[in-house]
């Protein structure tokens, strides 16, 4: 922006920090509540600074079984959580690269059939076959396990369509360059190919991990063994008790805890995320 | 060293178009021949089938007395470097050097070693550690080069590889190409549009046109003794001045004013296209063969090319003058075109008569 007018820098400003408040409040609220016994937050006031009662709250929730009908301690979620998003955006990444790089670089009967049909998938997210993909999994005993939590949703249309795009994108002449210089597929593949799309990679890969890290439905349905819940699927059972008071705090401190991942993910590779949306050095 | 044979080697794509239908080529160990036309005749068609980018689907093409009809590009021994030069981004100088040698498994020592020779030889050795982005596009040029130099091949090929370079680089390249060539003594095969780079740097032309080889000589005798209309136009710069004309035994006709009768008998009668050079034209003040009337003039200086037309003739004429002239627009100059600089060719069959 050229433009140089105060009252402008006021009102802009101003909007970001009523926006910056908006999305901070619920989490500093979360963040205080986490610190006061139970009871502090269902009594109608919402309180707005930090209680005395942290230790035990978070000491509670790291180390205990998280209760109401979950035996495990929220650590334990937060690995099965991990363990899943990383299955899945590993997953999704290997599968993608491996069919993208088939579509684009390979001449076989039906190439373009393969890619429409890949393509169609976008239409039939999780949520759409659900009924129908329980029963593969379960048929297939992988209820209550990583394997069943995972791998029904690493087949991603999505990816495969961006990894074609930035393949598609790469010279020609640098392709036969590679085949005149003795690189066979594989060799291409790792040497010349992965490397210049890696900052592509980078993007997907916190895309994916937040998508995985954020699973709801999935795990509710899949899962009845305490061993393999998620976090974010608890974290809904823990509010829905029947009797009894609602245990806040520990729901706060479950709720940071289970937001704190795909933040660092995203702060840690912002750069490589940034470069892997905007930039094209090819 | 290789001698390279292409014969009748011919492409036709699936679709039924056939792109080059039947070339026949020798190329002798360690020659330079220079593939050039215009675009779309099929010169970097006819480079990528021998580099075995496109398949062949007529004809044989051997290296050293080997069928490589069917072989990888990989398994011709031979390097090309490409217009784009198509180096890899993401390594170093010595990284895109070395790529070749090492996908053939050869010792780090000997990379090394063959690396950093020929570095020095195309002054690349201070920059092997850089990335192609940190290069400017003459030094990209050589490492394109020094990719193919390194694995020392049978065959260099070259895909118009100085056409992203700025005139004067351009140049330089030219000089320095020609002059690693006759070093190293590897035979040499080279698609360019720029008939001054194919004159000068070729033992011998190439000059296609629709996929046909419409002759194959060296850059003089294709200059002295064009065989066809095509070639005669496509060679020399400013191109030939050529004319539908009438030979009748003892005289030219061209259009109805230009009368010009032989000095001897020629056997033709017919149709002819006439062809006179725009540097063989000499101004003259008596016996004059014909008169152009002036239409425009570049100074270039040294030379200076007079654009004219006979009177009743729509074909135009360039006039080649050296030194500075100033000939006024719609004036007349008269013009000596001496016969043994004629070049005539027959009408039909578009063949040196």
């Amino acid at each position: 922006m050229i433009e140089n007018r105060p009252w402008l820098t006021f009102v802009s400003h101003a909007v970001l920090i009523i926006g910056v408040i908006a999305v901070a409040l619920p989490i500093w609220v979360a963040a205080v509540a986490s610190t006061h016994p139970a009871e502090a937050f269902g009594q109608g006031s919402i309180p707005l600074w930090f209680g005395d009662y942290a230790t035990e709250t978070w000491q509670a929730v790291l180390f205990n079984a998280a209760g109401n009908g979950v035996d495990v301690p929220v650590w334990k979620m937060m690995l099965n959580s991990l363990v899943m998003a990383l299955s899945i955006a590993f997953g999704k990444i290997a599968i993608s690269l491996i069919s993208a790089y088939a579509i684009v670089f390979f001449r076989f009967p039906m190439r373009s059939l393969c890619f429409w049909i890949i393509f169609m998938t976008l239409m039939l997210p999780v949520e759409v076959r659900i009924l129908p993909t329980y029963e593969v999994v379960a048929n297939l005993n992988l209820l209550n396990s990583y394997t069943g939590l995972a791998l029904p949703l690493i087949a991603s249309a999505t990816a495969t369509f961006l990894f074609r795009q930035a393949f598609m994108s790469i010279p020609g002449e640098l392709v036969e360059a590679a085949r005149m210089d003795g690189a066979g597929p594989v060799r291409f593949f790792f040497d010349i190919l992965l490397p210049l799309i890696r900052t592509n990679i980078a993007a997907l890969f916190v895309i994916l991990f937040i998508f995985g890290w954020n699973q709801y439905l999935w795990p509710l349905l899949i899962t009845t063994d305490d061993a393999y819940y998620t976090l974010v699927m608890s974290i809904k059972r823990m509010v829905s008790v029947a009797d009894g008071a609602i245990e806040w705090n520990s729901i706060m401190a479950s709720t940071i805890l289970a937001m704190l991942p795909p933040v660092a993910v995203v702060i840690g590779m912002q750069k490589m995320f940034v470069k892997g949306l905007v930039d094209s050095e090819k | 060293m290789a001698a390279v044979v292409l014969n009748k080697v011919g492409k036709k794509y699936p679709n039924g178009f056939h792109a080059i239908p039947a070339v026949d080529l020798e190329i002798k160990d360690g020659e330079f021949i220079v593939l050039v036309g215009p675009s779309g005749c099929g010169k970097s068609t006819l480079l990528r089938m021998v580099a075995g980018l496109e398949s062949i689907t007529d004809g044989e093409l051997t290296i050293n007395g080997t069928r490589m009809n069917d072989k990888e590009p990989a398994d011709r021994d031979i390097a090309m470097v490409f217009q784009s030069y198509a180096l890899y981004p993401h390594m170093t100088v010595f990284g895109n050097m070395a790529y070749g040698l090492k996908n053939r498994g050869v010792d780090k020592e000997t990379i090394e070693q063959k690396v950093a020779d020929v570095a020095s030889m195309l002054d690349l050795s201070a920059l092997l550690e850089r990335k192609p982005r940190q290069l400017s596009g003459g030094q990209r040029q050589r490492v394109a080069m020094g990719r193919a130099m390194v694995r020392d091949p049978q065959v260099f090929l070259f895909d118009e590889p100085l056409s992203n370079l700025d005139a004067k680089l351009r140049v330089q390249m030219r000089v320095e190409i020609r002059q690693l060539q006759r070093r190293l003594g590897t035979t040499t095969l080279y698609v360019t549009h720029d008939q001054v780079e194919a004159m000068t740097l070729a033992d011998r032309l190439v000059v296609l046109n629709k996929g046909n080889a419409e002759q194959i000589g060296s850059p003089l005798e294709l200059y002295d003794r064009p065989a066809t209309p095509f070639v005669a136009a496509f060679i020399g710069s400013p191109s030939m001045n050529l004319f539908a004309a009438q030979l009748n035994k003892k005289t030219l006709t061209v259009g109805n004013s230009v009368e010009i009768s032989l000095n001897s008998e020629h056997a033709f009668n017919g149709s002819v296209v006439w062809g006179i050079r725009p540097e063989h034209l000499t101004v003259c003040e008596t016996d004059a063969d014909f008169k152009i009337r002036v239409k425009a003039v570049e100074s270039l200086g040294a030379e200076t090319l007079i654009y004219g037309e006979i009177d009743g003739v729509s074909e135009e004429l360039v006039l080649r003058l050296s030194g500075p002239h100033q000939p006024e627009i719609n004036s007349y100059i008269s013009l000596q075109a001496p016969q043994d600089k004629w070049h005539l060719f027959d009408a039909e069959t578009k063949q040196r008569l």
